[in-house]
């Protein structure tokens, strides 16, 4: 379970972001979650939820956006997205949708990153 | 008056912790280290496998030990005269790029040859943490049950070698190491799959083969 680590990490990447730009209230935080990471997105909201009491992110609206697995396929070449056995999230198993190779070098799917954040600021600051 | 702005900020947290192993490899590199990180399930054999190593292998071996509570393991490999450092990850269940960064300052690493660094016994949470390694060694053994593969797949996708010790116990304990072999094999078609039986030998000699030809094309 590091969902915990990793909220932490999210958190502290927000409220950064946010003091640097005079935020008086965080309204909304967009992170990416790459669907080969083993992170469950349940788990990190309740975790956000939890650390973000007390901060300026307590009120903010949280948007998971899911990033699908792209590949460069080292058997025919073939880049774009993969097959990946969507049954099961956490478990997907990469392969190219072209040749069915495993042979693959994973281009995206791996983030875990704070995409931009929605602030309250006052006028005066801007 | 307030305003509601959009601010861009693009942070991975992924990505600083891949950054911070690259620089964990240039650290290697700049020392001639060649840096196993050894993954696995909890009780399948690394402590023990590495120990084994550290016997039989001819290079100047370090270790770190990473761990809930790292004393137990530490103290292990202590006793096996070679430099360790201990990392206590506490609740956490993985090693960072960041925690071993800490713990090389602690080792003397002009004076290793090969550095084993062993994971937290977890098959899920390693997987999304690059730590700046030479190679990953993911070591399984029978007694988790020969389902263990299918059910963690992530970990073996990117593993440089796989061991599955404890193969004596496989008839006791009802699993099937062939089974296993196919099912790594079926998800990473070209790593090198060993049976070994840390107990009886089987298989160490290849282990030992096995990392010897990575170095030699490190």
């Amino acid at each position: 379970m590091h969902e915990l680590s990793m909220a932490q990490a999210i958190v502290d990447t927000v409220l950064d972001a946010a003091k640097k730009n005079n935020a008086e209230e965080i309204v909304e935080v967009t992170i990416e979650i790459g669907m080969l990471t083993m992170l469950n997105p349940e788990q990190l909201t309740f975790l956000l939820d939890v650390l973000a009491e007390g901060t300026l992110l307590e009120n903010a609206k949280i948007i998971i956006e899911d990033v699908p697995v792209e590949i460069n396929c080292r058997n025919c070449q073939y880049t774009g997205l993969a097959n990946t056995d969507d049954s099961d999230h956490y478990l997907a198993i990469v392969l190219c949708p072209q040749c069915g190779g495993r042979d693959v070098e994973t281009l995206t799917g791996k983030e875990c990153a704070v995409k931009k954040i929605k602030i309250e600021k006052s006028d005066e600051d801007a | 008056m307030h305003k509601i702005a959009e601010v861009e900020v693009q942070h991975d947290i992924m990505v600083a912790n891949r950054k911070l192993a690259r620089k964990n490899q240039r650290l290697f590199d700049k020392n001639h280290v060649f840096s196993v990180d050894v993954v696995g399930a909890i009780g399948s054999g690394k402590t023990s496998l590495i120990e084994a190593l550290i016997d039989a292998m001819n290079y100047k071996i370090g270790v770190i030990a990473g761990d809930v509570i790292s004393k137990y393991d530490a103290g292990r490999f202590e006793n096996h005269d070679v430099p360790v450092v201990g990392l206590n990850t506490g609740k956490e269940c993985h090693l960072d790029a960041h925690l071993v960064e800490h713990a090389l300052h602690d080792l003397p690493l002009d004076e290793i040859d090969i550095l084993f660094i062993e994971n937290v016994g977890n098959l899920i949470c390693p997987v999304d943490f690059d730590l700046g390694s030479h190679m990953r060694m993911v070591v399984i053994s029978v007694t988790e049950g020969d389902d263990t593969v299918e059910k963690h797949p992530l970990i073996f996708q990117d593993a440089d070698l796989v061991v599955i010790n404890k193969v004596d116990l496989a008839d006791a304990v009802g699993a099937d190491s062939d089974k296993m072999v196919n099912d790594v094999k079926e998800i990473n078609p070209d790593v090198q799959v060993i049976k070994t039986s840390l107990k009886t030998g089987t298989g160490f000699d290849e282990v030992t083969l096995a990392i010897d030809g990575f170095i030699n094309d490190y």
